[in-house]
């Protein structure tokens, strides 16, 4: 029996937001839906509603011409509806079978039994004693799927499922969604990724600001479309030029290695690399790999020996990042609202963080606010950060504003080095477009990149010069011209 | 000097007496910590406990009525916390605290009337057997019904959390009530019940303490014990047996104290009412070595407010 989903004239407003304006869509099951749009376009509330989770203000949802009324997320499990969020629902320091059992009411066993032939049937291996926090991402993900097959749903709906996982664990995914698809499951696939999309679904339905702008089918589709329609205007397409080859060497690591008493943590081991001026090195892996330690070490949160770094000519393995800012150095870290900023602090109070000697930022131990403030400004309109009011607490800024924010704190004082850390992470295409431009131009003012990151589109957009790291180690540098997706997917694994 | 086996004894009955007040909060706050709530209020809901207890003993002559009356008056007081706390979304630790200082207040106001009235004799079981095993007669027999139900709470306690359903579910919203509430589980609710659960415990502690253990009403008779119950919760890492461990531990500091004080030991009894403190604070330093079993033993919200989106 083919299942038929519809949404009929929905609307949700917040505050100051319509977060979806008078929506109506048809999916029918046997093919994948994507659901795709930037960030804050309004595509999770449009799933939320159908999970239950938010109640519109207007409009209907019908599953086979039943209208549903989805108070809360137990009425859309009731009614077949299952769906995995974004960041995982799931109790971390529960085992993986208590985490499935609590949304059951079956027995212990027969649940055990269901599970086994669900994880044999796909492919899936799960230890199901072990607490959820020692999962990988993948693995989790896993999880919150069995979850939803133990109810056997008609809609599985994924929300932005693969902004954790590795290009290995995208493809697995890939996979299982396409089998579930083909025993009649109607999928609903959430993303702002456009690769994605042509790779997975049938049919795709765009989102701007909260309306639903056009569906089609994907072989009337290409990625340039698709991202035109996402953003509403003809985005430029960005190249890096070939850089000039330049041998003045600006940061030299030797012999790096650290160990920590963390079991969470990665080992480094005898990390050698060096970067000339105006190079960018990309650093791929896959995440937990190192990389979060590798940029901890290299940001001098981690300090290590005093000779393992050589910075223009100094050594500043011991320094911690304040010192190390002095030599004109950079950090962009992974984590925007708990590393790079403060959230409950105001945009001007984050740029003051970020403080120089020669910056004057601070006199007589007072803060002379008007400097920081006229400071900030600068940042906001040079690196068109979207809001005017300086004032405003950084957790209300988007991803993109905050991370062109942090950005441009960084930039403004002309670093020699510029250290990020997944610069793009969950960004929309516009804003990931704007940062990678900017990137770009700070390699032609002859200034350099260490750029750590998952993504490797991004990666091989932006390097000169890619290593990858596994398991705390890092592979030879290669230069990107010589480099595939491939290639790295295969180093990422581990394999020589 | 002969010791007689059977003084032995009656010194372990009478460290296991004074750990049941104990362990009776404890394994209330435990549940309650556990969901994620952290209530500070325990003395002020034990002492509450304490002289309703005790007064209703007075007034209507009847025990059953005044234990179920002092756990009840329990419930009530920690309804005011669970109200502000989940309802109103105010702090846990400004709210607990608040409610320990309104409660040794009020029971103060309460208990003015009933200071140097004579408590009831509380009945005891196998009162016979008491003689009948040298050492263990007197430990395991001749106690109040209290006691007995109080060394059982741990395991039941345990057994609740590990094996049954709803304590699964209060595990879960003590570890991420977010993903509780996607997952449909009423998450205000698991938490008044579990705030109201641990206040009816804390009630019955009191009661112990006024019509069982002292049989009197004395004003600020808990003298600390709620907050000793608190830092056991932590001594015990979430665990219900360890605070069966603990609260002997607890409770025989006491005693010892006591015995000491006859014996002619000089130790302030100062340094040995912050021992319980001290050794709290030892035993987080230790288990704050292992990051991982922190994680995995502290409910990951505890303390921390939830707001429902929407």
């Amino acid at each position: 029996m083919i299942t038929n989903l519809k949404i009929s004239n929905v609307t949700k407003i917040y505050p100051g937001c319509v977060a979806n304006d008078n929506v109506s869509l048809e999916f029918n099951s046997g093919k994948i839906y994507a659901l795709l749009g930037e960030n804050g376009a309004g595509k999770s509330t449009l799933v939320k509603i159908l999970s239950g989770v938010i109640i519109p203000d207007e409009g209907e949802i019908y599953l086979n011409k039943n209208n549903l009324k989805l108070n809360s997320p137990s009425d859309a499990k009731k009614n077949d509806i299952g769906m995995v969020f974004q960041h995982f629902n799931l109790f971390e320091t529960l085992s993986v079978f208590e985490n499935l059992i609590i949304d059951s009411d079956e027995q212990r066993e027969s649940l055990r039994e269901k599970i086994d032939s669900i994880m044999k049937k796909y492919n899936f291996s799960i230890d199901l004693d072990i607490p959820v926090l020692n999962l990988s991402a993948g693995q989790k993900q896993k999880v919150e799927i069995i979850r939803c097959l133990i109810r056997s749903p008609k809609v599985l709906i994924m929300d932005e499922p693969t902004s954790v996982l590795t290009e290995q664990e995208t493809s697995e995914l890939f996979l299982s969604l396409k089998k579930f698809s083909e025993e009649g499951i109607l999928i609903i696939y959430i993303t702002h990724k456009l690769k994605e999309v042509m790779q997975l679904c049938d049919e795709v339905a765009v989102m701007r600001r909260g309306k639903l702008v056009s569906v089609s089918e994907i072989k009337n589709e290409n990625i340039e479309s698709l991202a035109n329609k996402m953003v509403g205007q003809n985005l430029k397409t960005i190249k890096k030029k070939k850089a000039k080859t330049s041998s003045d060497q600006l940061i030299k690591i030797t012999n790096l290695s650290f160990t920590s008493e963390d079991p969470f943590e990665t080992n480094l081991m005898d990390i050698n690399f060096s970067v000339n001026r105006g190079e960018c090195l990309g650093i791929a892996g896959i995440s937990g790999n190192g990389q979060s330690e590798l940029f901890q070490v290299l940001s001098g949160e981690i300090i290590s020996e005093k000779n393992s770094i050589e910075f223009n000519k100094n050594y500043i393995g011991d320094l911690n990042p304040q010192e190390r800012r002095e030599y004109l150095m950079a950090f962009s870290p992974e984590d925007r609202l708990e590393q790079a900023a403060i959230p409950q602090m105001k945009i001007f109070e984050n740029v003051a963080l970020n403080n120089f000697k020669s910056s004057n930022f601070f006199n007589k131990g007072l803060i002379n606010e008007n400097k920081i403030k006229e400071h900030s400004k600068k940042i906001i309109s040079d690196f068109n950060v979207n809001t005017d009011n300086i004032d405003l607490k950084s957790q209300f800024l988007s991803g993109g504003n905050l991370q062109k924010l942090i950005i441009g704190r960084e930039l403004i004082t002309s670093p020699d080095l510029l250290i990020c850390f997944n610069p793009t992470w969950g960004l929309d295409v516009g804003a990931i477009n704007y940062i990678h431009e900017t990137l770009i131009k700070i390699n032609e003012q002859n200034k350099s990149i260490i750029l750590i990151s998952t993504d490797t589109d991004e990666l091989l957009k932006l390097s000169d010069k890619i290593s990858v790291i596994h398991k705390g180690k890092l592979s030879k540098i290669m230069n990107a011209d010589e480099v595939t997706s491939e290639k790295l997917g295969i180093l990422m694994g581990g394999a020589n | 000097m002969i010791i007689d086996i059977n003084f032995i004894g009656l010194i372990i009955a009478s460290i296991m007496a004074s750990a049941v007040p104990l362990i009776l909060a404890s394994c209330g706050e435990l549940i309650t910590e556990r969901s994620g709530v952290l209530n500070l209020g325990v003395e002020g809901m034990m002492i509450i406990g304490a002289i309703s207890g005790f007064a209703l003993m007075t007034v209507t002559g009847s025990l059953i009525i005044a234990i179920f009356g002092a756990m009840l008056a329990g419930v009530l007081i920690s309804t005011i916390f669970a109200f502000l706390t989940q309802t109103l979304i105010t702090n846990h630790v400004a709210t607990g605290l608040a409610l320990t200082i309104f409660g040794i207040g009020i029971s103060a106001m309460i208990g003015k009337n009933f200071v140097g009235i004579p408590g009831k004799e509380f009945p005891v079981l196998f009162d016979g057997f008491k003689d009948t095993i040298p050492l263990l007669g007197p430990i395991l027999f001749g106690h109040s019904i209290v006691f007995y139900f109080a060394f059982a709470l741990p395991f039941i306690t345990s057994y609740f959390l590990k094996k049954t359903k709803i304590g699964l579910i209060v595990r879960a919203v003590g570890d991420s009530p977010e993903s509780a509430s996607n997952q449909g589980i009423n998450v205000r609710l698991v938490r008044y019940a579990c705030i109201l659960y641990g206040g009816a415990m804390s009630g019955l502690a009191g009661a112990y303490l006024s019509m069982i253990y002292t049989p009197q009403w004395i004003e600020n008779m808990t003298g600390g014990r709620g907050w000793i119950a608190l830092a056991l919760v932590v001594f015990s890492t979430w665990n219900p047996i360890k605070i069966l461990i603990g609260a002997m531990i607890f409770g025989g500091l006491t005693i010892i104290q006591f015995h000491m004080q006859a014996i002619g030991v000089r130790i302030p009894v100062q340094f040995l009412t912050a021992l319980p403190y001290i050794v709290t604070i030892i035993v987080l330093v230790v288990i704050s070595r292992d990051s991982r079993k922190i994680r995995l033993s502290t409910p990951s919200s505890l303390g921390k407010s939830f707001y429902k989106d929407n």
